[in-house]
């Protein structure tokens, strides 16, 4: 067998080992979605929040710019966001990002350091979108989205 | 001098970041430097001795004019030795226009110098932090041709959709790109005084990542067309070069591990060049495999098998041995080990140690230095440290 076989096996096995891997998941706490009141939009579907996440979204669909807040990537928070409402783990929303910002493609999020920031900056902010645990209850001028199927 | 050009660099870098704090206004950067050996090889200089050439310094800023225009822009500067040309330049510049968006779709057109979106690390293969190893599979990422597989000056169109299969990604561009001379002198050898053009280049890719899931699944192709001008007590003459290119690559996203293959199959038509009436057309192929592991949030590790084949009708490299260059310049096949650990935020250190086998992608492309790669088997380790903001 040629060195191209001994890959080509290596990725099969691969492949297999990858496929009926059970992720573990964050189930422990639930985030909403939420925006600065002035956004029209009330509901949105899990590939759109991952569009948006991701920075390939700049503006709401009534030409609004759009503003990205999130936590750090180590707050648990932000983990339980990543892998409960958008299906994928920090670190390939991190790269997501990298890639926009290093090849001129996009911007990155606005980083907030704590939840009282992210709802400060939610609520004062023109078309601004994050996310907080659901037990805390959002204060005026924000508004919570409704998630979709999709 | 080089260093403090680099502080230099670096310092006006952070001004900029503050004085252009606006909202519309956004700058980023990073600096990287390393040490690296290559021995038994020109990989990085002629003597394989350990050294400072691994240097990566860069600033980019957008602009947002309105929702629908932006300006984005990169300068970077280079230190590898022989793996690239040395120095500063501009590695994107260009006017983003968002054509068509809504909360599902987007068609986006840019125009001037514009990155190789094409394959998973095309464009950003200048950015350390963003890279899995110091030096990235030389296959499809090939260090001699840096500067021509980065970019060129055109047209993109990029679109971004989803429906129930999941999110669907198309990139195409056209360009066209004048080569500087030190590249050109990577690619033939050092008595190379002729001008080296890419004329045309047109390619395209498509991404597909399935709803619910953890896949990600690539395609795209490239044919380019370079003229070559003789110049002064040249060597080489005139003549023409087309490369035709298929890639594939599959991704998959694991809580404390990502598998990463690439494919590419490449075929390279030569019309003089070399000599005048000289045609040659070969086709070569490549492909790695590549886990990443996290075994903490701040400690990586990474493995790779990476190969290739300069001619697929001669894989073992006979017929070149028939023309007196050593048979291990037909292929490069590669093994990689490496570490990464992210010290403090958006610090990081990272090392990697190569254990090669064969010469195939190294410089200069057409006349191989053969007096410095005389062995089969040589080893490359690299350690590098990285900031970026």
């Amino acid at each position: 067998m040629d060195s191209f076989g001994y890959l080509r096996c290596l990725f099969i096995a691969l492949v297999l080992f990858a496929v009926p891997a059970v992720e573990a998941r964050n189930d422990n706490l639930q985030v909403v979605v939420i925006t600065n009141a002035s956004v029209s939009s009330h509901a949105l579907s899990t590939s759109q929040l991952r569009r948006v996440f991701s920075m390939r979204q700049l503006t709401w669909p009534d030409g609004q710019s759009m503003r990205v807040f999130v936590l750090n990537n180590k707050h648990e928070a932000h983990e339980a966001f990543c892998v409960g409402t958008l299906n994928m783990f920090p670190y390939q929303l991190e790269r997501m990002w990298n890639k926009l910002i290093y090849s001129g493609l996009g911007e990155a999020p606005t980083e907030v350091a704590s939840l009282d920031e992210m709802l400060e900056k939610v609520m004062t902010t023109p078309g601004a979108i994050g996310y907080v645990p659901s037990s805390i209850v959002p204060s005026e001028n924000i508004q919570i989205i409704r998630l979709e199927e999709g | 001098m080089k260093y403090h050009a680099l502080v230099v660099i670096f310092i006006l870098s952070y001004c900029c970041k503050t004085a252009f704090a606006a909202d519309n206004w956004n700058i980023h950067g990073f600096v990287a430097q390393g040490i690296i050996q290559a021995e038994g090889s020109n990989f990085v200089n002629d003597e394989g001795d350990t050294s400072l050439e691994l240097t990566e310094v860069g600033l980019n800023a957008t602009y947002r004019i309105n929702n629908k225009l932006r300006i984005a822009g990169q300068a970077v500067y280079l230190n590898g030795g022989n793996r690239f040309a040395n120095g500063p330049r501009i590695d994107h510049l260009f006017l983003d226009w968002q054509m068509y968006n809504t909360l599902d779709s987007h068609v986006n057109l840019y125009l001037g110098k514009i990155k190789n979106y094409h394959r998973l690390h095309s464009a950003t293969r200048d950015v350390p932090h963003t890279r899995p190893s110091i030096i990235l599979a030389q296959s499809l990422y090939i260090d001699v041709f840096r500067d021509v597989n980065i970019g060129s000056d055109g047209a993109l169109f990029k679109g971004l959709t989803t429906n129930r299969f999941g999110e669907w990604e198309f990139n195409w561009n056209y360009g066209v790109a004048s080569i500087s001379s030190d590249q050109t002198k990577l690619f033939f050898a050092d008595g190379a005084s002729g001008e080296l053009d890419l004329a045309r280049e047109h390619q395209g890719s498509i991404y597909w990542r399935p709803s619910e899931s953890n896949w990600q699944f690539g395609s795209s192709f490239v044919n380019a067309t370079f003229e070559y001008e003789q110049g002064e007590n040249d060597p080489f003459a005139d003549g023409q070069a087309q490369t035709k290119g298929h890639y594939f690559n599959a991704r998959y996203f694991g809580e404390y591990y990502t598998i990463t293959a690439e494919y590419i199959r490449l075929r390279s038509i030569v019309n003089g060049l070399i000599a005048p009436n000289v045609y040659s057309d070969t086709t070569g192929e490549g492909a790695y495999l590549e886990g990443q592991f996290y075994f903490t949030p701040t400690l990586s590790g990474l493995i790779r098998v990476d190969i290739y084949d300069r001619n697929v009708e001669d894989r073992s490299g006979e017929r070149l041995a028939a023309q007196g260059i050593p048979a291990y310049f037909g292929y490069m096949d590669q093994l990689t080990l490496g570490l990464s650990w992210n010290i403090a935020p958006k610090w990081r250190l990272q090392g990697e140690v190569h254990r090669v086998k064969g010469t195939g992608r190294l410089a200069p492309i057409i006349v191989p230095d053969i007096a410095n790669n005389n062995q089969e088997y040589w080893n490359i380790w690299a350690l590098q440290l990285m900031y970026w903001f």
